[in-house]
C-alpha cells in the first residue's frame, strides 16, 4: 500500500515535471532570426535561427525571451518570433484545439505556400511579384538602425516593452 | 516483479506525455490500444488533430506571408515604386526602429518601406509587414516626427493583422477544408486548384478594405492609438500625429476623395480621438531634434 502511494507520487511529479518541460518549448515562427548575445535587436547574434527550430526556455524580460538552441547555445529570441508549444493530454480545450491545427499547418509548410503562390501567379500575370521581390531585398542592419536612433537622440532600448 | 512492472508504466506514462506533441503530430496511432490514455481521452486527441482552423487569429506567419506578397503585388501592379536610394534607405530605417517599439518587432519576413511614385495622397500596409507611403503623402509631413507617427500608424495595421481580419470568414472555412484534408505537402491538382481559388477571393477582401473602400473606422482608431504608443515609445513627440492628420485635412479640397480620403474617417474625429491618447504621454525630449531636421530635410531634399 505504501510502495503504490510511493509509485503513484512518482508518476504524478514525472507527469508534472513533463508537463512543464513540454511548456517550454519554443519553435521559431518567422523565416529568420538571431539568438542575441543580449535582449536587444542590436546585440551580436550567438546563433542564427530558422523556422521550425526549437528552443527551450530558460526565462524572459519584458518581450524577450531567454532561450538554449538544440546546438546548447543559449540566447535572446523576441516573443513575436516563436510560438509556445503547448499541448497538454489532460486539457483540451478550445483554444488549445486551435493552437495543435494552426500548429500542425505550419509544421508542415502547407496553407497558403509558395505552391498556391505559384498557382495564383500563373492565373493572375498582372500582379508584380518582381517589384515584391525587389522590395524584399531593400536591408537595413541592426547596427544602422542602433545608429540612426543614437544620432537622433531617441530611445535604444527597442521591443523591450 | 510487481515493482518493476509498475516503474515501467510510470517511465512509458512519462515519456507519452513527454511527447505529447509527437504523439498529436502524428494522429495517435503510435498509442494504439495498449496506451494508459483511456479511449475517451484518445477520442478528444483524435478530433483535436481533426479541427479545423477557422479564423484569422488561426492563420500561419508564413500564410500571412504570402498573403501579404500578394497583395504588395497587387498595389504595386497599381502604383510604380519610386526610386530614390537615400529616401528608402531613410525610411526604412526609421520604419525599422519604429517596429522594434511596436508589439510585433518581428514578422514572418520582417518589414519593408517603401516611396510610390504617385501624387495621390495614400499609405497602405500589407499583411506582413509590407509597407508603403506615397509621394503625395510624404510631402505633407513637415518634419521626421510626423512621418514616424505615419509609419507608425500603418506597423498598427500590421501588428494588429487588420488587413487579415477583413478576409471573409466562409474563405478561411472553405480554405482550411481543403488544407486540413490534405496530408502530403504538395497539393493535387484539384486541391490546388480549389485552395488558389480561396486565395484570389482572399485578396480580393484585403484589397477591397486596403485600396477601395476602407477599413472599419474602429481599425483606423485602434491603428491611431498604437501608433500613439509606437511612435511616442520610439522617443518621438506623438503630438505630430494630429498635425499630420490636419495637414490631410487641409489638402482634402484638391484631393477628389481619392487614396487615403476614400478609405480613411475624417481628421476631425481622429484627432479627438488621438488626443486622449496623447493627454497621459510625457513630453518628449527636444535633444536631437536638430539632427532629425537636417536628415529629414537631406532624405526628402530629391523628392520630384
Amino acid at each position: 500500500m505504501k510502495r503504490s502511494v510511493r509509485i503513484a507520487a512518482f508518476i504524478a511529479v514525472l507527469a508534472a515535471a513533463a508537463a512543464l518541460l513540454i511548456a517550454e518549448t519554443l519553435v521559431i515562427k518567422v523565416q529568420t532570426t538571431s539568438l542575441r548575445r543580449e535582449p536587444k535587436f542590436y546585440a551580436a547574434s550567438v546563433a542564427t535561427l530558422r523556422q521550425g527550430e526549437t528552443l527551450e526556455r530558460i526565462s524572459a524580460e519584458g518581450a524577450w525571451i531567454q532561450a538554449r538552441n538544440t546546438a546548447g547555445v543559449t540566447g535572446w529570441v523576441h516573443e513575436s518570433a516563436v510560438e509556445a508549444r503547448k499541448f497538454k493530454l489532460a486539457a483540451m480545450d478550445k483554444g488549445l484545439k486551435t493552437q495543435a491545427t494552426a500548429g500542425e499547418v505550419a509544421l508542415a509548410g502547407k496553407g497558403f505556400n509558395k505552391q498556391v503562390e505559384d498557382s495564383y501567379k500563373a492565373r493572375n500575370t498582372g500582379a508584380d511579384y518582381d517589384a515584391v521581390e525587389r522590395m524584399l531585398k531593400i536591408a537595413v542592419s541592426p547596427e544602422a538602425v542602433l545608429a540612426f536612433l543614437k544620432k537622433g537622440r531617441l530611445d535604444v532600448e527597442g521591443g523591450s516593452r | 516483479m510487481r515493482d518493476l512492472k509498475l516503474s515501467v508504466s510510470a517511465v512509458v506514462l512519462g515519456s507519452l506525455i513527454l511527447s505529447g506533441c509527437s504523439v498529436i503530430d502524428q494522429g495517435l496511432d503510435l498509442a494504439g490500444d495498449k496506451s494508459p490514455i483511456s479511449s475517451a481521452d484518445r477520442q478528444t486527441v483524435g478530433k483535436t488533430t481533426q479541427a479545423l482552423r477557422s479564423t484569422f487569429a488561426e492563420i500561419t506567419d508564413e500564410e500571412e506571408y504570402y498573403i501579404g506578397r500578394a497583395v504588395a503585388a497587387l498595389i504595386l501592379a497599381r502604383y510604380p515604386a519610386y526610386e530614390n536610394r537615400e529616401l528608402t534607405q531613410y525610411l526604412n530605417l526609421l520604419g525599422t526602429a519604429i517596429a522594434w517599439n511596436s508589439d510585433r518587432p518581428e514578422t514572418f519576413a520582417g518589414y519593408r518601406f517603401l516611396v510610390l511614385d504617385t501624387d495621390e495622397v495614400n499609405a497602405l500596409a500589407a499583411p506582413g509587414g509590407f509597407v508603403f507611403v506615397s509621394k503625395g503623402l510624404l510631402r505633407l509631413c513637415r518634419d521626421e516626427d510626423m512621418l514616424a507617427v505615419l509609419l507608425a500608424h500603418e506597423i498598427g495595421h500590421v501588428t494588429a493583422r487588420h488587413g487579415l481580419q477583413s478576409i471573409k470568414k466562409s474563405r478561411l472555412v472553405d480554405a482550411f477544408k481543403v488544407i486540413g484534408s490534405e496530408v502530403a505537402r504538395r497539393y493535387g491538382p484539384q486541391e490546388l486548384a480549389q485552395l488558389t481559388d480561396v486565395f484570389e477571393d482572399v485578396l480580393g477582401d484585403i484589397v477591397e478594405s486596403l485600396v477601395e473602400r476602407g477599413y472599419d473606422r474602429k481599425y483606423e482608431y485602434e491603428a491611431d492609438a498604437l501608433a500613439v504608443r509606437f511612435a511616442s515609445g520610439t522617443g518621438y513627440d506623438p503630438l505630430a500625429l494630429p498635425d499630420l492628420l490636419q495637414a490631410i485635412e487641409d489638402r482634402s479640397a484638391d484631393s477628389e476623395g481619392r487614396g487615403w480620403y476614400r478609405t480613411h474617417p475624417t481628421p476631425k474625429q481622429r484627432i479627438d480621438r488621438a488626443g486622449k491618447h496623447i493627454a497621459p504621454l510625457p513630453e518628449p525630449s527636444p535633444a536631437g531634434a536638430d539632427v532629425r531636421s537636417q536628415r529629414f530635410a537631406l532624405a526628402m531634399k530629391n523628392l520630384k
